[in-house]
Order: C-alpha cells, then sequence, then structure tokens
C-alpha cells in the first residue's frame, strides 16, 4: 500500500515540479516572487477547459493552454514587474504589484466562469487503468509522468544547450555585465517569464484532468505549496525544484494517507518552517542564501 | 593607555587565505598605517577587527582583553568605530539623521522609556542632536544639517561618515580608504583631523593607498601583500625595502 | 448626519485595518521582512474571544491577554527569524500564519473550527477603536523619536552600518517584533469584541495579502503612510460599489498602478516631493544670500 501511495505521490509531483519550476526559475534569475503565479496556472486550466467545452481535440488544448499562460506571464512581467526594474524597492514592490496582478486575473476569472466549478467532460481524457506488480496507474498518470518529464527536458535543454539559454543564464548571474556584452535584457524577461508561464499552464490542464475541479481560485493552494517546494529544492535552483517537487508529491500523498486530513496543512508548513531554520538554502541551493554574515 | 594588538591572526575562505599570520599593533595615541597593493587583504583585517568576520586563527587583543570571539555590535560598543571604503551612509536621510545614529551607543534611556515616548528619551534626543550639531561646527559642515546625505559631494560625504564614527567617542579609530578620490588639500584637512583624534589619545589604524598621505601621518607603517605582513616600520625604512617595492611594481 | 452615520461600520472597518496596519508597518520599518501578523491577530482574537466566552473573563483582561500573547509569540518566532534574511523570512512567517489557520480549523473544541466562534459580546465600539488607533498612532511616532527608532531605520537601510554604530541587530529586531505582536494581538481582540464572530479564515492569505498591501500602498517609513493606506483600500470597494464584482478587479489594478509610479507609496513621495522643494528653497536662498 506504502508503494502505491508513493507512486501516486510520485505523479503528484511530477506536477508540483512543474509548477515550482516556474516559480523558482523567475526568482531566480530577476529575484522576483512572482505571487500571481497560480493565477496562470489557473489560466492554462481554464484555457484547455474551454477549447475541449468548444469541441475541439485534448492536445490542441493542451498547446493552446502552454502558449497562452506562457503569453499571459510575459504580460504580467510587463504590466507589473517592468518599472520596478530600475528602482531599489524591487523586492517589496515585486510581491504587491504581483498580488495585485493576480487579484485582477482571479476577478476576470471569476466573472467569466460564472465562480462556478467546472469539470472537463466525462470522456475527455480515456480512463484506462493498468496493473503491474500489484500496482495500479491510470493512463492519466502515465500521461502526466510523460508531460512532466518531457517538458522538463525540453527547459534543461533549452537552458543549458541553446544560446537563448546561455544568455539567460547570463542575465541571472550580472544583469548589466550582460548589456553590455550585448545581450538584451528585455528579451531574456520575455523567455524566463513565457517558460515559466508554460510549465504553470501546463500544471494546470494536467491538474484540470486529474482532480476534475477547475474554479477561479484553484490556484491559491498551489502557490502556497509552491512555496514549499521551492525552499525545500532551494531558491532558484532548477534541479533542485525538480527533485522537490518529486518529494514533495510524496511527502503529502503520505501525509494525507497517514495523519488526520484537517492537519495536513499544519504538517507541511511547519516542515517548511523548519527546513528554514535548520537548511533555509534546501536541498540544492547555495548555502550563503538566506544566512546572515558575521559571528 | 588602550591599544589593539593583533596576534597571529588568520582567515581562510576556503582554499582562500586572506590573512595570513597578522600580527601588528595599533597603539593608543598615534596613527598607524596599513598599506598594501589591491586584494591585499586589508578591508578583510578591518572586519576582523570589527568582528565583521570570524577569526580562522590566532588572537586580537584590546586594551589587555581578547577580544576575537565578540561580535561585532559587541565591539562596537567596546569603543570601536569605523569608516567604509564605499561611503556608507543612509543616502535618503538628512547629515544630522546619519549622525544622530551615531550616537547610538551613548544613549543610555531604556527601552520603555523609548517606546512610551517618555521625556526622557525624549530629552536625550534633544542632547544627543545638540551634541550633532556641535559636531558639525566643528567640521564646518553647519550649512549642511538639514540635506540628504546623498547629495552632498564626495568630500562632504566622507567628512560626515568620519564625523559619525567620531561621535561616540571612540577609543579605536580604523579608517578604511578615507581620503580616497580627494584631492591634495581636502586630504590634507581630514589628515589633520586624523593627528588630532590620535593626539587625544585614540588608537587610529589607517588604511590607505595614498603613500605620501601615510607617510606624513604615520610614525609605523605596516604593509600587506597577498594578506601577509611583508614590511613593518617607520614610512622611510618602509618605502625603501625592496620587497615592499616589488610588490607596488612588480619585480 | 445620517448619510455619515451610515458609513459607520466602513470606519469601523478602517480603524481596525488601520491598527493592523500599523503592526505590520512597525516590523517592515525595522527590516524584518514578516508577514506573521495575521497569524498573530488570529491567536489574539481567538484568545481573547475564548476567555471570554467560555471562562467568563472580562473583555478587558482578555484584550490585555489577546495582546500579551500577541508579543509571547512575536518573540518564539523572532529568535528563528534572526537568522533570516528578506524573502526567507516572508516564507518562513507565511508558513506560521497558515500553520496557525490549519491548527485552527484543527482544533475544533477550542475554537469552532471552520465555523468558527460566535456571539462575541459586542463591547466595543467606534470610541474604543479610535482610542486604539490613536495610541498606537501616538506610540509610533514617539518610537520614530527616539533612540529605538532611530536603530529600526538604520537596521533597515544598512545592516553592516547599524552593526558597527553598535546596534545589536538581534535585539533590534525582536523589540520590533514584539511591538508588532502587541498590536496585532490587541486588534485582533478588538475585531473580535467588534465583530460579534470570528472564523479562521479571516485571518488566512487574503487578510494577509490586504494589510501588506495597506503599508506598501501608503508608504513603510512615515507613520501616517500605512493609516492612508488603509484608508485608500478600504474605501475603495465602496467607492467602486457600482462596479460591483470588478471592485477587486480595480482594487487590483490600483496596486499595480501605485507601485509602478509611486512605489515607495503615496505618502513616502508626498513627503519626499515636498522635502526636495523644501531643500531647493532653502538652497535658493542661502545662494541669494551669498551673492
Amino acid at each position: 500500500m506504502i508503494v502505491q501511495q508513493l507512486l501516486n505521490g510520485l505523479v503528484v509531483g511530477g506536477v508540483y515540479a512543474l509548477f515550482a519550476l516556474g516559480f523558482t526559475l523567475v526568482f531566480g534569475i530577476h529575484q522576483i516572487l512572482n505571487l500571481a503565479h497560480g493565477a496562470v496556472f489557473m489560466t492554462g486550466a481554464f484555457i484547455a477547459l474551454y477549447t475541449v467545452l468548444a469541441g475541439w481535440p485534448l492536445w490542441l488544448g493542451f498547446i493552446l493552454a502552454i502558449a497562452g499562460s506562457g503569453l499571459l506571464s510575459v504580460l504580467i512581467e510587463v504590466v507589473a514587474f517592468r518599472k520596478l526594474r530600475q528602482s531599489g524597492e524591487a523586492e517589496f514592490g515585486a510581491i504587491v504589484s504581483s498580488i495585485g496582478v493576480n487579484l485582477i486575473i482571479v476577478t476576470v476569472a471569476q466573472k467569466v466562469s460564472n465562480t462556478l466549478v467546472l469539470r472537463f467532460p466525462f470522456d475527455t481524457f480515456p480512463i484506462v487503468i493498468y496493473e503491474f506488480f500489484g500496482l495500479r496507474v491510470s493512463a492519466l498518470q502515465l500521461f502526466m509522468a510523460a508531460c512532466a518529464v518531457a517538458l522538463v527536458l525540453l527547459l534543461t535543454l533549452y537552458l543549458y544547450r541553446t544560446q537563448f539559454g546561455r544568455q539567460v543564464r547570463a542575465v541571472a548571474g550580472n544583469e548589466r555585465a550582460a548589456k553590455l556584452l550585448g545581450i538584451n535584457p528585455d528579451l531574456v524577461y520575455f523567455q524566463t517569464f513565457f517558460l515559466s508561464g508554460a510549465l504553470a499552464g501546463a500544471a494546470g490542464v494536467l491538474v484540470g484532468l486529474a482532480f476534475n475541479s477547475i474554479h477561479f481560485m484553484m490556484g491559491e493552494p498551489w502557490l502556497l505549496r509552491g512555496f514549499v517546494v521551492i525552499i525545500l529544492g532551494g531558491l532558484g535552483s532548477i534541479p533542485g525544484a525538480m527533485l522537490a517537487g518529486l518529494l514533495f508529491g510524496m511527502i503529502q500523498t503520505m501525509t494525507i494517507a497517514y495523519f488526520p486530513s484537517g492537519l495536513t496543512d499544519a504538517i507541511i508548513f511547519s516542515l517548511l518552517f523548519l527546513l528554514l531554520l535548520i537548511r533555509p538554502h534546501g536541498l540544492l541551493g547555495r548555502p550563503e542564501a538566506g544566512a546572515m554574515r558575521g559571528r | 593607555m588602550k591599544g589593539l594588538s593583533l596576534q597571529g591572526v588568520c582567515k581562510r575562505f576556503g582554499g582562500v587565505t586572506a590573512a595570513d599570520e597578522i600580527t601588528l599593533d595599533v597603539p593608543a595615541g598615534r596613527v598607524t598605517g596599513l598599506i598594501g597593493p589591491n586584494g591585499a587583504g586589508k578591508t578583510t583585517i578591518v572586519n576582523l577587527i570589527t568582528g565583521m568576520l570570524a577569526l580562522s586563527a590566532g588572537r586580537i587583543v584590546f586594551d589587555g582583553r581578547d577580544i576575537s570571539a565578540l561580535g561585532a555590535d559587541r565591539i562596537s560598543r567596546l569603543g570601536f568605530a569605523r569608516t567604509f571604503q564605499n561611503i556608507r551612509l543612509f543616502k535618503e536621510a538628512s547629515v544630522v539623521d546619519n549622525l544622530l545614529i551615531g550616537f547610538h551607543k551613548l544613549q543610555q534611556s531604556s527601552l520603555v522609556s523609548n517606546i512610551l515616548g517618555l521625556p526622557a528619551a525624549r530629552a536625550e534626543t534633544a542632547r544627543i542632536r545638540a551634541m550633532a550639531h556641535d559636531l558639525l561646527q566643528r567640521f564646518d559642515m553647519s550649512r549642511f544639517a538639514d540635506f540628504p546625505a546623498g547629495g552632498l559631494s564626495y568630500g562632504h560625504q566622507r567628512r560626515v561618515e568620519m564625523m559619525r564614527a567620531l561621535a561616540a567617542s571612540p577609543t579605536v579609530l580604523l579608517l578604511d580608504e578615507p581620503v580616497a578620490g580627494m584631492n591634495d588639500v581636502e586630504a590634507a584637512e581630514l589628515g589633520r583631523i586624523f593627528l588630532e583624534v590620535a593626539a587625544s589619545g585614540i588608537a587610529v589604524l589607517l588604511i590607505e593607498h595614498n603613500i605620501r598621505f601615510v607617510t606624513r601621518l604615520c610614525e609605523q607603517v605596516h604593509v600587506l601583500d597577498y594578506g601577509r605582513v611583508i614590511a613593518s616600520g617607520t614610512p622611510r625604512q618602509v618605502m625603501s625595502d625592496p620587497a615592499v617595492i616589488a610588490a607596488y611594481l612588480g619585480s | 448626519m445620517e448619510f455619515l452615520l451610515g458609513y459607520r461600520p466602513l470606519f469601523d472597518v478602517f480603524l481596525l485595518h488601520t491598527g493592523y496596519a500599523l503592526g505590520q508597518y512597525i516590523v517592515l520599518r525595522a527590516g524584518v521582512f514578516s508577514v506573521a501578523n495575521a497569524g498573530l491577530s488570529s491567536i489574539g482574537a481567538y484568545l481573547a474571544a475564548g476567555l471570554t466566552l467560555k471562562l467568563g473573563v472580562h473583555p478587558y483582561l482578555s484584550l490585555l491577554a489577546g495582546t500579551l500573547a500577541g508579543v509571547v509569540f512575536a518573540l518564539l518566532l523572532s529568535w528563528p527569524l534572526a537568522r533570516l534574511r528578506g524573502v526567507y523570512q516572508a516564507i518562513a512567517t507565511l508558513a506560521f500564519v497558515q500553520v496557525v489557520l490549519s491548527v485552527n480549523v484543527f482544533a475544533e473544541p477550542l475554537t469552532g473550527g471552520a465555523m468558527g466562534l460566535n456571539g462575541i459580546p459586542r463591547v466595543v465600539g467606534t470610541w474604543t477603536l479610535l482610542i486604539a488607533v490613536g495610541a498606537t498612532i501616538y506610540l509610533m511616532t514617539a518610537i520614530g523619536a527616539t533612540r529605538l527608532g532611530r536603530a529600526f531605520d538604520a537596521v533597515r537601510q544598512d545592516e553592516a552600518v547599524a552593526v558597527s554604530l553598535g546596534v545589536s541587530v538581534t535585539r533590534t529586531q525582536s523589540v520590533a517584533f514584539a511591538i508588532s505582536g502587541a498590536v496585532a494581538g490587541l486588534f485582533g481582540g478588538l475585531e473580535a469584541f467588534h465583530g460579534y464572530a470570528l472564523e479562521p479564515n479571516q485571518f488566512g492569505f487574503s487578510f494577509l495579502v490586504a494589510i501588506l498591501s495597506y503599508v506598501v500602498l501608503g508608504g513603510r517609513r512615515s507613520v501616517i503612510g500605512p493609516v492612508v493606506g488603509t484608508a485608500v483600500l478600504v474605501a475603495l470597494p465602496e467607492i467602486a460599489r457600482p462596479l460591483a464584482e470588478y471592485r477587486m478587479l480595480v482594487y487590483g489594478a490600483l496596486l499595480v498602478a501605485v507601485i509602478a509610479y509611486l512605489p515607495r507609496g503615496i505618502v513616502d513621495t508626498l513627503l519626499d516631493y515636498l522635502r526636495r522643494q523644501h531643500m531647493a528653497a532653502r538652497a535658493a536662498s542661502t545662494a541669494g544670500r551669498q551673492s
């Protein structure tokens, strides 16, 4: 039974990894904690849903969701964060600005969906269950895992093998120096935010399919748990976010399975607090992160 | 007299040794110089003395007391003051407000009287405000009292930093390149103040690039290169030391 | 007159939220990026209400207990938080708020769970709130004029400099935390005795976001900043009432706009502008006298 739980957790973890990757990417590169990330995730789910409701195939909905979320994320950057790049108040200002954007997007979603909780039509994804070694895996779970793996691979390829990716990493290191080298920061911001949003949107579609409960507030719990994942992985660390996502999926599933359900949040967030106390840089973050210098 | 003494002080960052067996004295009543090429480790030493960095080995003794393991704010309260290589003033605050915080160590008002804004706390603020204005006058900066510190010229900002360091009547004053970027006239004026300060019994450590300046002010100079003291002595001795010449010019 | 009286409930909300905002403000002023106040207010509110409802304690004593609880928990938090900085402090305090919320919902026998507490005597009216807010504003202003306020500002602006001048960062930030805990606990209790009922979600993520917004919108340095920020954001849903479901959209848009154009907040930007005008005038007159 435990192994079954772990398996389920692993699949959910893949989705957490997708969500957290976008979150940590933007923080790692731009030092911006984008609290509208949950809204982008939610938008992905909605785009896919409405595409399917309009009679089009799921794969199209998926692609539109990824593209749409990516573009939304870029729009958020332009509206909420661009002006702050010069000012010294960036850290705070960015957070509150993202809160404002989040409100806007959520309100629009509320209006569009009439505050209803929506579902994908019954046969949107084939309901097939495979059994092996006494474990049950649904086709959907396999699909989720495959998507997560594929997207993560694409992201890694992009960041570490292409010129664009190198530029992204350069700007992450030192924006002014990168500018002097002829790299256009705007282009870099565009890419990182697009990627971040695309990943979140993909996660949103998968969650929408898996839990079949799509509503305008669905992003908030994911955002809050997203914090745990990115700290666990190490703020700004991409491999960290991947690893932590998987781990967290399993931790969450186990917690729900073996502890009273009302305490799930208390346990998870107490773990986060403890983590920040003992090892704020998480699994793969840089050790200086979060700490104070001096004796 | 209260003097500062470094004994075999070392600082290692992973594989890099920023300070290697540093032994030198900063006696009271005199200006002691610390010179060396860029990257020699001069600021590291100041950070070690003031408690911003922990020692890897060795001791720092002040007035007969081992202060090697004390925290930075504790060391400050023992009577240490420093200036910073890059000017670190509160740019948005007025000059006077920048000075007021310099008197923090001297203030005695209780926490409760501070929270409630009791007369004792307010009277104390008024007192140190008067002291700040005295200080401004002494440095001929009274007309800048209410200017935002960031709006002053470089030379004037350096003076404000100086005043802030002197505000609480320190016993040890550590100056990290205090006249960098100043012309000779401005530098000479500050130099005069350093000598006055030292003459009043304070131990002054002067870190500088400007060798002529150091020569005029210091009886004793130590030369640092790659974290190690390569020469110590009077300015004349040190300037003619081949090792020193090699360090600055390359051999 | 009736027109004004009709707005009394809104005014009360404004007063309560100004209190919350000031509690958030003082901790930010000392450079501590804490959003724990939502959790501290929850503790203060529930403790105060619980003591009166279940043990018959006099409301004023309960309020005192709530305030003290705020201080105690704040101090407990400040100890581990002392070694974190910036975003990490924010996330840790966010975690605290979530834990408080979750435990609150779970501990049904004590707190009424998701249904919360009902039937709390309404002991607190507009005048009490006015006095509480007035006292808090006085305290904040007084602190600013003393050594403590200067220590807060120093630690916030440049820790290394503050330390080199003998300021103990841990002690200063703990004091800031404690004061903010007291204010949070007090106003949580006041809310409990004003609103007849409490439910755990009123101190959740949305609340946290709201009080942070009051301070960032109004200004983080001056004491009046949070007051103005609260006024604007509390009044906004009322003013935008004709917009019905789009009120929150306007709220969000306002946040984005103010951060983009007045990143230091409405009041701080205004004060800076006035000060610069004043400087320029003085410089001009000095130059005039010299020529």
